[in-house]
């Protein structure tokens, strides 16, 4: 029979280290290679798909762009995506409610063979709450609200919100047939980032997308900064 | 609900440290969760007792959380606080640029192994 002992291990680890390392090299590597990488943050139907859509016509224009889409099942966002001509793969998670570094890897090694890239758009799995856990390795974070969601997201999910450097407060040509009090959600999203870029948007309207599309062009011209 | 998911990269820590040390269990862990990490305690207390039932590395095991609350402190005028409400906002002079001191750890903290009795030297 053989004895034991008892061994004290101090190890003060950051336990998603995995993932944070994995991200920190994929953003080094999309730097380097030029390509601009925004991480599109919601919960399900605020519109991350139909801004896409929105913006891909002209985007495409000026820019290679290319989307890796995340969902628990299904190709239908790709499928709407590949409609506009712009380079997709879809990420099924399979149950996981957010993606994770080592997922995007995997991806991006597929969707790099018809790269290069100037843009990447990384749309989440749709849920405000786990995404916001784990850096993907993106340049820019960007969290929409839904104006048929409600003025209290920001409070009630407030990581998602801290963690972002944009906020999209899409359907806005909805806010005549909702209690939706604008000033309230920017002040509650504004008390987690004060620095928090908001914009007021619709894809029906064509409202605040230009704004949008300028600041990401803007943006991207920054990213050799954050090597 | 991604409790599950950090279990998962928690267990493949604790394995890396079992195989480092020629450990045979895993006894006790200790992990810190900042109030503002995006973990719910009890969630992660579920998902370790979930990963205890299935992984004999884990037989017997105990998960400590401890739970850190949130403290900031001001890049303007330096004060350091507990928010009352949540606003990453200084409390004294209203500037909106402030440090987390405290309150996002996720954190692997000590673990308790155990491991073969060493075999003593015949001298």
């Amino acid at each position: 029979m053989s004895s034991s002992q008892t061994r004290q291990v101090q190890v003060l680890d950051n336990i998603l280290k995995a993932n944070d390392y994995l991200a920190r090299r994929l953003r080094q590597d999309w730097t380097r290679q030029g390509t601009f990488v925004i991480n599109l943050l919601s919960s399900p139907g605020s519109g991350k798909t139909t801004l896409l859509e929105a913006t891909l016509p002209q985007l495409k224009e000026r820019y290679r762009v290319g989307v890796l889409e995340g969902d628990l099942e299904t190709e239908r966002d790709a499928r709407r995506i590949r409609a506009q001509g712009v380079p997709v793969i879809q990420i099924t998670t399979g149950g996981t409610c957010h993606l994770e570094s080592h997922m995007i890897e995997q991806a991006w090694q597929q969707l790099a063979q018809d790269g290069p890239f100037d843009i990447l758009f990384i749309e989440n799995v749709g849920n405000l709450v786990c995404p916001a856990s784990y850096d993907l390795g993106e340049h820019l974070r960007a969290v929409l609200l839904s104006v048929p969601e409600g003025d209290d997201k920001p409070a009630k999910y407030p990581k998602a919100f801290r963690g972002s450097q944009a906020c999209l407060i899409t359907k806005c040509d909805l806010l005549d047939y909702f209690d939706f009090d604008l000033d309230e959600a920017m002040r509650l999203a504004r008390d987690l980032r004060p620095d928090l870029k908001i914009f007021l948007t619709s894809a029906r309207s064509g409202q605040g997308i230009d704004e949008w599309m300028a600041y990401l062009e803007e943006r991207r011209l920054v990213v050799p900064a954050q090597v | 609900m991604h409790e599950l998911s950090i279990m998962q990269d928690l267990f493949r820590q604790l394995e890396g440290l079992a195989n480092e040390h020629g450990a045979r269990r895993v006894l006790s862990l200790e992990v810190e969760v900042g109030e503002f990490s995006n973990v719910v305690p009890e969630l992660l207390q579920q998902a370790f007792l979930a990963f205890r039932q299935a992984e004999p590395l884990l037989s017997g095991a105990s998960l400590h959380i401890r739970s850190l609350s949130l403290r900031l402190r001001c890049r303007g005028c330096g004060h350091e606080f507990s928010p009352p409400r949540l606003a990453f906002r200084c409390v004294r002079c209203g500037a909106g640029r402030v440090e987390t001191l405290q309150g996002e750890e996720l954190l692997l903290r000590n673990v308790e192994l155990e491991v073969p009795q060493a075999q003593e030297v015949a001298s």
